[in-house]
């Protein structure tokens, strides 16, 4: 056990944290949708997406628990030796602050068009990224208690959002199906893998599950349940909104507003927003937790506390730097920028890891590592 | 951060003062054989205070003997004085002119009486005196006798008046540490139930006791208890709040760690479920911990009424809990930030209303919080003749005048009598002041930054309240981390015959509760059966 974490977490707090960072990206901003050419078909590449990110979970949690204590920075330096090893976990630092930093600019995007057009972006970035850390200083184990009770807030909310604008459904939106073959689907899949991908930060928990043999299955469980979520939010959209819907900058908060709760409730986006809010905070807690850790990890620091807070204000103003506009997060979002960069991270980390643990013959190097 | 800044504040506080342990004054040495130098350092020792009764006797073969009685008056049963002791003494009559003989019978006639004890320190002689024995000394004798004669003026058992409620025992504790054990004793009637005191206060000398029950508590908790109560090192205690700020865990949360309670059944309720009481001397008020959350928001009637009515209940007081908490900051909210959100005419009403109104939405909800958090405190204070006065001056400037005059809208006023009244909703009193502290906080980041203000709060709040822990079970507990058997008995209560298990984190020791199949239900027509012929046998 590496004393830089100390807590614990069960497979299903794992599993609320993963679902919750999934719901993010299909909440607040849905980049798949964005980018489609035929939205009827937008199912299809969810699906084909989450089944095709089931394999790569496995292998985060195969590898991972050949080593049961380490987490992936340390095992990396393992495999790989000292300085590559450590070279793999800085990119993935880096990776993890990267999604931070859109994370964080995408909810500030979405405050500042949506909701509160006057306020500036920085406020609710600040705001947010402050939160976020406060918990990941808390450590693991508050991360994922918080997950476990804020997935059950996110669900309500969104299930209160599929059913409700039942009225405006239109199923016949939905045909015809692979009218133009499967080629366009490939970007959407691509775009739905690579932020499947991101579940790269299993790397990084594995070693405080309370029991790791749960670790599979609840993984393979967040990503089928996320999957299962994006999946019916698409139908939905496309069924409300038609072929327009790949238009929307924010396709389910647009659903939000479509929702009238008994001539009282009018706009209830605010409150929806509230809730995609609270999967953005522990979606940002959790990688900054991870971020934070596997630093302290890679330069050997013992407490990973004192960096939770620099990391966020790094993460807070990359998130201004990188992006110009909202356009530019949405292109960015789209998969030939962030779908290509989170693959070759991912896959390729992953891909030389695995490669050099088959090498190796699996090589007990060090102690805790097991056969 | 406050936590810092104390550690920082009090690094230089113990800097200038110096750390010391608390002073304490105590008579060194044995009692010693000669009587008049005993009397004279009694009498010292008490600084000649006024209720210290010394009453010298003269016993023995021709009085030869002189023993001396000492009691605090006020702290003894006189009737008891007068027949067990001083009656015991006068009665060895003629019989005895050896001291040693004399003070050996005595002890054996002091035995009738209850809780004698032999003593020869002079120090632990005086401490039984001040906590209301009754000492005798015979001269030439290098020891004491002391006997259990109290017995002092003491509040009736009454209902607890923080806590009444509809159905339930009425019996509430009252200031006697005594009468409060065995307010739990008659609840508890098997030998399980430990009772283990201490004293705390140098000066006080207070008496404090720890109640569990053994098997069912958590050794490990009560091991944690006794050591935060043993490093208490003061010179007073007065109260078991005192207590509680000393062995909490996290003294800087507007959220209590412990429990308080004045009725026995809470008590025995807790303990069952593996918690400890903290009793002291000279309240009512009774602390339980491990404390959790869902307890706060917990009255003891849920587990009498029928557990539909306590479920519907408990709901209520979560939602009202919700409703103290965030219902300001909601209203400034969305008259502020979001107006989209309800239907035009209630929000054109509301604007028509705020027409005159010279603040923004927040400064009117903290001014009108103000005046009734005020209001609240006065009439809590006041005796009952002039709260009345108190009531009607508040009804009317707050519901009326501030109307009229133009500095609050009526639906602001009726936003801030009902959150009055939801926080009043929340049983204990510890919870819902913190709650009233944090709706201010709410309320502000409302009227800064709007739902996402409360948002952010609410974040916040769930962070602290995820991290507080409560002699080591965590706060949230059936919520955070979920613990599904423990569910059943949180936001609602399940029928008792579905309570089969204790608490995970409390009662770990011993997790079932009952039989299995307590669930009634109509006998089958086999049991019907059999239950007829052992009938007709009976009757036979």
């Amino acid at each position: 056990m590496s004393k830089v974490e100390g807590g614990k977490v069960s497979g299903r707090q794992l599993m609320a944290v993963l679902v919750l960072s999934r719901v993010v990206p299909i909440t607040v901003a849905f980049p798949m949708i964005t980018e489609l050419q035929v939205p009827q078909d937008a199912w299809i590449a969810s699906l084909l997406g989450t089944l095709l990110s089931v394999p790569f979970v496995l292998l985060v949690v195969r590898l991972g628990l050949k080593f049961p204590d380490k987490t992936i920075i340390e095992y990396s330096e393992l495999l790989l030796g000292k300085y590559l090893g450590k070279l793999v976990g800085l990119i993935l630092v880096w990776y993890w602050i990267s999604v931070v930093a859109d994370v964080a600019r995408e909810l500030g995007e979405a405050y500042t068009i949506a909701i509160m057009p006057e306020t500036p972006i920085l406020v609710f970035m600040t705001v947010t990224a402050f939160l976020a850390a406060n918990a990941a200083r808390n450590g693991l184990e508050v991360v994922g208690r918080m997950g476990e009770n804020g997935v059950w807030v996110v669900l309500f909310f969104l299930i209160v959002m599929f059913v409700l604008p039942y009225d405006e459904m239109r199923f016949r939106n939905l045909a015809p199906v692979l009218a133009r073959g499967v080629r366009p689907l490939a970007a959407p899949t691509g775009t739905v893998v690579s932020f499947f991908l991101q579940f790269i930060v299993l790397g990084m928990v594995l070693p405080y599950l309370n029991r790791p043999k749960d670790a599979a299955r609840y993984s393979v469980y967040a990503v089928l349940a996320s999957g299962i979520l994006m999946t019916w939010l698409t139908v939905v959209l496309v069924a409300v909104f038609g072929p327009t819907v790949s238009h929307l900058a924010m396709p389910a908060f647009s659903l939000s507003r479509m929702i009238s709760i008994a001539d009282f409730l009018e706009r209830i986006e605010a409150i929806t927003m509230g809730a995609w809010t609270l999967s953005s905070e522990i979606k940002l807690a959790l990688f900054l937790w991870a971020s934070a850790v596997g630093l302290a990890q890679v330069f050997g620091v013992s407490r990973f506390q004192p960096l939770v807070y620099p990391l966020g204000a790094i993460a807070v103003s990359f998130g201004i730097l990188f992006f110009e506009s909202t356009l530019d997060l949405q292109r960015f979002l789209q998969f030939k920028n962030f779908g290509l960069y989170s693959l070759m991270v991912t896959l390729g980390t992953m891909g030389v890891l695995y490669l050099a643990a088959l090498l190796r013959g699996r090589l007990p190097v060090g102690p805790g590592v097991r056969r | 951060m406050l936590g810092m800044l104390w550690r920082l504040l009090s690094r230089r506080i113990e800097r200038t003062q110096g750390s010391g342990r608390a002073e304490t004054s105590s008579v060194e040495g044995r009692i010693s054989s000669r009587l008049p130098v005993n009397r004279d350092r009694i009498k010292a020792a008490f600084g000649n205070s006024a209720d210290l009764v010394l009453r010298d006797l003269r016993t023995g073969a021709q009085g030869k003997i002189s023993a001396l009685v000492v009691h605090i008056d006020g702290l003894v049963d006189k009737r008891q004085v007068a027949e067990a002791v001083i009656e015991q003494i006068t009665d060895m009559g003629l019989k005895w002119d050896d001291p040693r003989q004399a003070y050996a019978d005595l002890k054996a006639r002091l035995l009738s009486a209850s809780g004698v004890e032999e003593v020869d320190s002079l120090d632990r002689f005086i401490t039984h005196i001040a906590g209301g024995h009754s000492g005798v000394l015979i001269d030439g004798i290098g020891k004491g006798l002391v006997c259990d004669t109290r017995g002092w003026e003491q509040r009736g058992i009454a209902e607890p008046t923080t806590e009444a409620t509809v159905r339930g025992s009425k019996e509430g504790f009252v200031e006697t540490l005594r009468t409060n054990t065995s307010l739990l004793r008659r609840r508890i009637m098997g030998s399980r139930l430990r009772i283990e005191e201490m004293r705390i206060g140098r000066i006080t000398q207070t008496r404090v006791a720890i109640a569990y029950i053994a098997g069912v508590a958590n050794d490990e908790i009560v091991q944690e208890v006794r050591n935060r109560l043993r490093r208490i090192d003061v010179d007073a205690i007065h109260e078991s709040g005192n207590i509680e700020e000393y062995i909490e865990d996290a003294p800087f949360s507007p959220f209590p760690t412990m429990l308080r309670t004045e009725r026995p059944d809470k008590v025995t309720g807790a303990l069952l479920e593996g918690r400890v009481a903290v009793l002291t001397d000279g309240t009512p008020f009774v602390l339980i911990v491990p404390a959790t959350f869902t307890m706060f928001l917990t009255s003891t009637e849920d587990y009498y009424e029928r557990y539909f009515i306590g479920s519907v209940l408990r709901l209520l007081r979560v939602a009202s809990f919700f409703i103290s908490l965030t219902l300001p900051s909601l209203y400034v909210a969305v008259t502020t930030f979001h107006q989209e959100m309800l239907p035009t005419p209630l929000i054109l009403s509301i604007a028509a209303q705020r027409e005159g109104i010279p603040f923004p939405a927040v400064v009117e909800a903290l001014l009108m919080e103000f005046v009734f958090e005020t209001l609240r405190e006065a009439g809590v204070r006041l005796p009952r003749v002039v709260g009345q006065a108190v009531s009607i001056i508040g009804a009317l400037v707050v519901g009326d005048a501030a109307i009229r005059a133009g500095l609050a809208s009526p639906a602001m006023v009726m936003v801030v009598a009902f959150t009055g009244i939801a926080s009043f909703a929340t049983p204990v009193f510890s919870l819902a002041i913190g709650v009233r502290l944090l709706r201010f906080l709410v309320t502000a980041l409302a009227g800064a930054f709007g739902l996402f203000g409360i948002v952010a709060g609410m974040f916040a709040l769930l962070i602290h309240l995820t991290c507080l822990r409560s002699f080591g079970v965590p706060f949230l507990e059936p919520l955070a981390p979920i613990v599904l058997s423990d569910l059943k008995d949180a936001l609602i209560r399940a029928p008792w015959w579905a309570l089969r298990t204790r608490p995970q984190f409390t009662g770990k020791k011993a997790l079932t509760r009952q039989a299995p199949g307590h669930r009634p239900r109509p006998p089958s027509p086999e049991e019907k059966e059999v239950h007829h012929l052992a009938g007709k046998e009976g009757g036979k």
